[in-house]
């Protein structure tokens, strides 16, 4: 497989999982913010903290209120990670293989970039912020499908896997941080009916509100959830799970090549694999949580670094 | 079979054949002057017949929903992005008989052997100009000659794997070479794509007529390419070189690479290290040994050629040269289709091979010679004009139909630089019943030109592909064919045996 074909699927998945993304983070801050008393916490601006947006937007935005934050992460160009410019970006590697990649998905994509160039701040007020962002959601679950029943299973879906993965537990731990940002629980609140539905829009956000109740039961706790979201094994949006995920995609990449795993080329990836399967929720909340996630978000992007080295870079 | 016969039995359901007038003074391709359908056609003829002008409109109307939805599509230079065209389909298929064929197949291979001689020569000793039958400037001062080919001796003495012979059919019946393609020939997919379209559409009729295959092009031209890798590689890796999304063969590159089963490669995925072809893999480099390149000259390899060019590799041409890579055409040959030089390949084929001309070539003017180009001058509006280095149509006057300013510009070019450019009759190209709108919602047939471009591989043997990509021109009483200027083209069949 060519380099540049191996690095236009990589970017594609991972600008895709990364505007799915957007639209959980967005989506989930805000439901806590509006069943939060007001003033409680961060509000919207602690979104940009948790994605390390602060300087960019406060260069061109006056105030930090729902409108503009929304806007800044949805229809914004100059924001390179919002979703438009995402959903742009995914669409632009993607036009490149279109001979490589199945009709089907293309077009997809391409009419999701469509639609996208033509969103308003309107669409907000006319299908409300829920609407809105679970209609998005139904078109990257299409597009996923799409990927899943008509590309085939070679390199190029492999790369197709070690992006998406990698933007996906890199996004979790994003996720993870709004509780801490935007809502810094106080001591009393431990427990309390607002934490346990902040938990669950959290969980809910991640889709993941239903695997948490059939591991773990109707009762939410804090440690519990950063089990299923950082260490879980089987559940699909797991960092441990999507790294597992990229660390088998590599190894089918391997298989082609010399190397005796995908792990001698990728050494972070393996670095990651062991830390997260051997992690403990409170362990490592008792250690601090942010600093963790902090600490998984590097490794991602050592990861990332990596495969672009190893696999990608071709100029 | 007699037309007529069939027609009153097909009675009032079929009037859209049977309305059908073969033109006084060129030659039908389905239909004999006495007004019956050529033998060798009888079987579609009849099947014909039996359909109604809806039924017609609903086969076109398939075949364009079928080009569509399988993305056979071109792109037009100069349109913006997403200005993707299906390359119009006429489903009426064209029929030549095995005879005719044969007698073909061994002129277009008697044709691309003295080509490839003569190619060869001119980059090696260049014997044919010593001995004074083309002139030594005619050559040096083509646009399309290379001095950065010269001492270059690819496998076999191969410069042109891939040729692509244009021919009409005169007012005689007999086939006449219009032009050589020699460089990058485009068009094979159409041919490949058309005939998986007629198979679905009319499975019968294709069945009736033994029809023989051209699925077998991709295999063919992949062999001839492994044929001529460099010495000593038992399993060569193969490579197709395009130009990229933007180029208007794109869907061809993409096809052809991909019924190979070899990489589709762009300039940026190659580097040359050591005077050796490598592509940029995910494992690391792997060598290429034999590269089938979709772009020009001109854009090959920045240290030889254009400086800016970012299509190309740089430091293929020594790569080439130190024998470690073939590529596919070979540097320069576009010597061999520049329009003068093309006068001069009936005397080609006696100086290389020792052999008459199998197939004829329409009579070609050298204006660079005085006396010729007076007589021309003279009668300007009677002549084709064509300038000597180009392709694809582009540049093409054509006399009767060009508007006066249109010629005074053009006498003024020819006069300004008359070495660019020569003179053709205006042959009557043949016609075949071609689908046309009748202007009220419904389909007729009607007469339209045909041209041929048949392919021919050179590998270790040649090969040929069975018929060829005809065109036709689907404006009333055009004469011009190419994509790039609102042809279309039809499936060719040729019969697997003598009817």
């Amino acid at each position: 497989m060519l380099r540049r074909v191996a690095n236009h699927l990589y970017w594609a998945a991972r600008y895709l999982e990364r505007a799915e993304w957007r639209a959980r983070l967005l989506d989930v801050n805000y439901h806590l913010l509006v069943e939060s008393p007001p003033g409680a916490g961060g509000g919207w601006v602690a979104m940009l903290t948790i994605t390390g947006d602060r300087e960019e937007f406060n260069a061109r935005y006056e105030t930090g209120d729902e409108a503009s934050v929304l806007g800044f992460y949805t229809f914004d160009e100059k924001n390179l990670s919002s979703i438009r410019s995402c959903v742009g970006l995914a669409r632009e590697n993607c036009r490149a293989l279109r001979h490589r990649i199945s009709s089907e998905l293309w077009l997809e994509i391409n009419t999701l970039y469509l639609d996208a160039q033509r969103w308003t701040p309107g669409d907000f007020a006319a299908m409300g912020v829920y609407g809105f962002f679970s209609e998005l959601r139904e078109r990257f679950y299409r597009i996923a499908g799409v990927i899943q029943t008509t590309i085939s299973r070679d390199v190029g879906y492999d790369f197709l896997a070690v992006g998406r993965s990698l933007e996906c537990a890199e996004n979790i731990t994003r996720l993870l941080d709004v509780k801490y940002h935007v809502l810094l629980p106080k001591l009393e609140d431990v427990g309390s009916p607002l934490d346990l539905s902040q938990w669950a829009a959290l969980l809910r956000s991640a889709s993941a509100l239903e695997a948490y109740r059939r591991a773990y039961g109707n009762l939410i706790r804090a440690d519990k959830v950063v089990e299923i979201l950082l260490f879980d094994g089987s559940f699909p949006r797991a960092a441990r799970f999507c790294i597992d995920r990229l660390g088998a995609a590599l190894a089918r990449v391997e298989a082609g090549g010399m190397h005796a795993n995908g792990f001698d080329r990728v050494p972070a990836a393996h670095a990651l694999g062991v830390r997260l399967r051997a992690g403990a929720a409170p362990t490592v909340i008792e250690a601090g949580l942010h600093e963790y996630l902090l600490g998984v978000q590097d490794d991602c992007a050592r990861i990332g670094d990596q495969v672009s080295a190893e696999y990608l870079k071709f100029e | 079979m007699e037309l007529s016969t069939t027609a009153s039995q097909a009675g009032r359901q079929a009037p859209v054949f049977a309305a059908y007038r073969p033109p006084a003074g060129m030659y039908d391709e389905m239909f004999s002057a006495a007004g019956g359908p050529h033998r060798w056609c009888a079987p579609v003829a009849a099947n014909l017949l039996e359909m109604g002008s809806a039924e017609f409109a609903s086969l076109r109307a398939q075949a364009e929903r079928m080009l569509l939805r399988m993305g056979v599509t071109f792109n037009v230079y100069g349109q913006t992005e997403g200005a993707e065209r299906i390359f119009p389909f006429d489903p009426i298929p064209r029929i030549i008989d095995a005879e005719t064929w044969q007698t073909l197949e061994a002129g277009l291979i008697q044709r691309v052997r003295a080509l490839n001689a003569f190619v060869a020569d001119i980059y090696g000793e260049a014997h044919i100009l010593k001995d004074g039958l083309i002139p030594h400037d005619l050559i040096l001062e083509s646009s399309q000659y290379r001095r950065g080919a010269v001492g270059i001796a690819p496998p076999g003495g191969t410069f042109i794997t891939v040729a692509g012979i244009d021919l009409v059919r005169g007012a005689d019946g007999r086939f006449y070479v219009l032009e050589d393609n020699a460089r990058t020939p485009s068009g094979v997919s159409y041919v490949i794509e058309n005939r998986l379209v007629t198979t679905r559409l009319m499975p019968a009729a294709l069945r009736a007529s033994r029809v023989r295959s051209v699925e077998g092009y991709p295999a063919d031209l992949l062999a001839s390419l492994v044929e001529l890798a460099p010495g000593g590689i038992s399993r060569p890796t193969v490579a197709l070189l395009t130009p990229g999304p933007f180029n208007s063969a794109f869907f061809e590159h993409v096809f052809l690479s991909q019924q190979m089963g070899v990489e589709l490669v762009e300039g940026r995925d190659l580097v040359c290290v050591d005077h050796k072809l490598w592509m940029k893999t995910v494992y690391g480099l792997r060598q290429v040994h034999v590269l089938y390149r979709r772009i020009d000259d001109d854009y090959l390899d920045a240290v030889v050629f254009r400086p800016d060019s970012m299509l190309g590799v740089a430091g293929l041409t020594a790569a080439i040269r130190a024998g470690s890579v073939t590529i596919a055409n070979g540097i320069g040959t576009g010597v061999a289709d520049d329009k003068a030089v093309f006068a001069y390949t009936p005397e080609m084929i006696r100086y290389y091979l020792g052999e008459q001309p199998i197939l004829p070539i329409v009579e070609t003017h050298l204006l660079r010679e005085p006396e010729v180009r007076a007589t021309v001058l003279r009668d300007l509006d009677r002549y084709v004009i064509k300038p000597t280095g180009a392709s694809g149509g582009y540049g093409v006057v054509i006399g009767p139909r060009a508007s006066d300013a249109e010629l005074a510009q053009t006498r003024k070019q020819i006069e300004a630089a008359p070495a660019n450019y020569i003179a053709q009759p205006v042959v009557s190209l043949s016609v075949h019943p071609t689908l046309v709108d009748d202007g009220a919602g419904g389909v007729v047939l009607a007469p339209r030109h045909v041209d041929l471009r048949p392919f021919v591989l050179m590998g270790a043997r040649p090969r040929v592909l069975a018929g060829g990509l005809t065109r036709v021109a689907l404006r009333e009483g055009s004469l011009v064919v190419n994509s790039s200027q609102g042809g279309g083209s039809k499936d060719t069949w040729v019969l697997d045996a003598p009817c």
